[in-house]
């Protein structure tokens, strides 16, 4: 499938008969390109074009590691401090923080609102709704957040990771090859991925393991034979 | 600028909590370095060394200039350090921080006031003419530990450096281009190297681990960074504050730090060995070198 | 040793930048960081646009009035090409690090106050372009750059395309072109006595280096161009670097 579809360059012209036409639904374009009325479509990243004809969308699939926020996003962001009725809090590094209102948290009133301390992690939707404080609750272990790609972390959130996105690694270390460590994640599309486990020792595993798939672009039996290695390694 | 991101509370309870279990965040041992790569570049004197994910370059040169009036003997030696926004965003340039200003002084202490280059050997003329030796050191990424990748770029860089050749015949100083002759070495006494141990939990450097990661060093309690030969003879040893250690763990990091030593020595010494190999192609430069020695 | 004459890159070479590369040609290497967009400073921040913000190094010495030259140059080409009206009061910070360049052996040159040769420029531009490629910064286009000289020797005129030192030294004029993907030209750059016809037949060379329309066939066309017009197709070589960066990051397809 990679080969199918075009590489395109900044500023390149996209072939006319590869942008969907479909009449019942408006053209929708997604990361990666840019509208120039009337009628030029022009690309403002280096990728691969993708076009979905039943939808009638086309994007720019590419990696990168700075996140841009954009509406309806799941990420874990991480509390800087408190002011008066919001949170402020850091997406990604060196960049403006962004508010989390006190009362965004499901069913928050003035008196039940979480009490947050700063470098405390949460998740959060790009709307600025609190999904909730992660590895903070008081039996529960503390765990540890990860850096990825953006890439990765898209395929992690993919429904079906495993088929479309190629990662395995997650259903590896829990299943037969990883002996069934026992882990929770939450993966924010920020590139940032947490893993919380009664075991540190699972935690640095599963850190590793998406970490290094991450880096090495490893495929699926590059996964297995990572997996199988790193917990080898842990005994 | 911006300021530097501070890592997550769950990550720095997560790494103090890992090394209590024995774990670091990258399975390495409590005294096991990040894999170490050194590679020299087409020109002579510049070093580029990969400690995991922090990268240094080091570049060697000189030129001639009037020597200090205070020291008419002697030639000019001077490690420049600067941190661009390169190795972070934080970082500004003209606008020097407390990590810049650390790893200038002990570059200084280890390199240059331990004497590891000869400057006497750079005096050409008593009082008027000498080489001015210089290394820009430039941090490319920071992952941590900048102290040791620094410290073995510039000792490789001034060993792998050629200056120009010079003459001097009846009073007239002649200071060759490569072109007319083969550059020649700089005269190395010895090559130091720092180790540098973080310290973690609320004892008395409970736990001591080798070449922390940036995620590491924002957590740890103290360090302590050992600059030495591989005859052991210690330069220089820096404990900038933190917790107290007890002097026995003290001398233990000082004899694994002469292991680690030993190992970047050998690094060192193969890799220049192989360059020389890559450079010396058809036996060209050893014919070149004869007629220097002449 | 002898400078390579084929262009080289790396992409991604510093793993903690959001976006890096290291570019090598006709003995100039140099590393690029691209950080951005991330926040700027009070007294950078425009209300409408992000900052482009070029910092320019150089291997040894310091940087003086040459580097902050180059500095401002590349500032105004740059944020030509990036969408800098998508993030407002923001920063884009690239830094340019010079870790090679091509020595002259027949001279000694003063370090200690670095001076930043006029031809580095193509080198500069091409890495930062790669750089911010590799950061997926948006960007309206993308450039490619190079440098020419314009020598007199034995009484005929003669282009040189990527000239070495010992060329710039004997040159009559040096020239620096850069041309976007849509072959307009966006930077032009002399040094030197030369007349308008002189400059026509240069802009000419450049346009051919950095605007060879790409044939299909990959391998062909490099070795075709480097007959053709003495200088490498930057086009074709920008376009197949990413395709390699591009196919690494999108395995799992």
């Amino acid at each position: 499938m990679a080969t199918d579809l075009p590489l395109v360059l900044p500023g390149e012209t996209i072939d006319a008969t590869l942008i969907p036409s479909s009449q019942k639904h408006p053209l929708r374009l997604g990361p990666g390109l840019r509208h120039i009325p009337p009628s030029d479509i022009v690309p403002t990243a280096a990728g691969q074009l993708i076009t979905n004809p039943v939808k009638n969308s086309m994007w720019i699939e590419y990696n990168s590691n700075r996140y841009t926020p954009s509406q309806g996003d799941i990420i874990l962001a991480q509390i800087l401090r408190s002011t008066g009725d919001f949170y402020l809090c850091t997406l990604s590094p060196h960049t403006a923080p962004a508010t989390l209102p006190h009362l965004a948290f499901e069913s928050a009133t003035k008196k039940t609102r979480p009490v947050l301390q700063p470098g405390q992690l949460v998740a959060s939707t790009g709307k600025a709704d609190g999904l909730g404080p992660i590895g903070v609750s008081p039996g529960s272990p503390g765990g540890c957040v990860f850096d990825v790609s953006l890439g990765f972390a898209r395929r992690l959130l993919m429904a079906r990771s495993r088929e479309e996105g190629g990662v395995g690694v997650l259903e590896m270390l829990g299943g037969e090859e990883g002996g069934g460590l026992a882990f929770e994640t939450a993966v924010g599309r920020n590139g940032r991925v947490w893993v919380g486990s009664e075991s540190a020792r699972t935690v640095v595993v599963v850190g590793r393991a998406l970490q290094e798939t991450d880096r090495g672009g490893l495929g699926m039996e590059g996964q297995r034979r990572l997996v199988k290695k790193l917990v080898r390694d842990m005994r | 600028m911006p300021r530097e991101a501070e890592p997550s509370l769950n990550e720095k309870q997560f790494v103090t909590q890992a090394l209590q279990e024995n774990l670091r965040l990258d399975g390495r041992e409590f005294d096991q370095y990040r894999p170490i790569e050194l590679n020299f570049g087409d020109q002579h004197g510049v070093a580029d060394v990969t400690l995991g994910k922090t990268r240094v370059l080091a570049k060697a040169t000189a030129e001639v200039t009037v020597p200090y009036t205070d020291r008419p003997l002697d030639g000019i030696f001077t490690i420049a350090t600067e941190l661009s926004p390169m190795t972070s965003p934080s970082f500004e340039v003209n606008r020097p921080t407390e990590t810049e200003v650390l790893l200038s002084r002990l570059l200084e202490k280890t390199v240059r006031r331990s004497g590891a280059l000869d400057t006497e050997s750079l005096c050409l003329v008593a009082g008027e003419k000498c080489w001015s030796v210089r290394v820009d050191v430039h941090v490319l990424a920071h992952d941590g530990n900048l102290m040791d990748a620094a410290c073995l770029a510039v000792v490789a860089a001034l060993r792998h450096f050629r200056k120009p050749d010079t003459s001097m015949a009846g009073g007239v100083l002649t200071v060759y281009t490569p072109a007319e002759r083969e550059p020649v070495p700089l005269s190395w006494l010895h090559s130091p190297f720092c180790v540098t141990w973080s310290f973690f939990g609320e004892d008395e450097g409970e736990m001591a681990v080798l070449d922390a990661t940036w995620l590491e060093e924002q957590v740890r309690v103290g360090s302590c960074t050992v600059s030495l030969n591989k005859h052991g003879e210690i330069c220089q040893i820096a404990k900038l504050g933190g917790t107290p250690v007890d002097a026995v763990a003290l001398l233990q990091c000082t004899s694994v730090a002469l292991t680690k030593v030993k190992e970047f020595s050998d690094l060192v010494d193969r890799r220049l060995a192989e360059d020389l190999k890559r450079r010396d192609k058809g036996g060209f430069m050893a014919e070149l070198r004869a007629e220097n020695d002449r | 040793m002898t400078a390579t004459t084929a262009p080289e890159a790396a992409l991604g070479v510093l793993p903690r930048a959001d976006g890096s590369a290291k570019y090598s040609h006709a003995g100039y290497t140099v590393t690029a960081s691209v950080s951005g967009p991330i926040e700027a400073q009070r007294r950078d921040e425009h209300a409408y646009e992000a900052h482009v913000d070029v910092v320019v190094r150089p291997a040894a010495g310091v940087g003086g009035t040459r580097e902050r030259h180059l500095e401002s140059i590349l500032q105004s080409t740059l944020a030509q090409i990036i969408l800098i009206k998508n993030f407002p009061r923001s920063l884009i910070q690239i830094v340019l690090q010079v870790e090679d360049s091509p020595e002259n052996d027949y001279v000694n040159t003063k370090l200690v106050q670095a001076s930043l040769n006029f031809a580095i420029m193509p080198a500069l531009i091409q890495t930062a372009v790669l750089a911010l490629l590799s950061a997926g910064v948006p960007m309206r286009a993308t450039l490619t750059a190079t440098a020419v000289a314009m020598a007199h020797r034995d009484g005929a005129k003669k282009t040189i395309v990527d000239p070495t030192p010992r060329d710039i030294e004997t040159a009559q004029s040096v020239h620096v072109f850069a041309f976007t993907s849509r072959d307009e030209l966006l930077l032009a750059e002399s040094e030197g006595d030369f007349t308008v016809e002189e400059w026509d037949d240069v802009c000419e060379t450049a346009k051919k280096v950095c605007c060879h329309s790409a044939p299909a066939k990959e391998g062909m066309a490099m070795v075709l161009d480097d007959e053709d017009v003495g200088g490498p197709d930057m086009r074709q070589f920008l376009r197949s670097t990413m395709k390699s960066k591009v196919d690494a990051d999108l395995h799992w397809k």
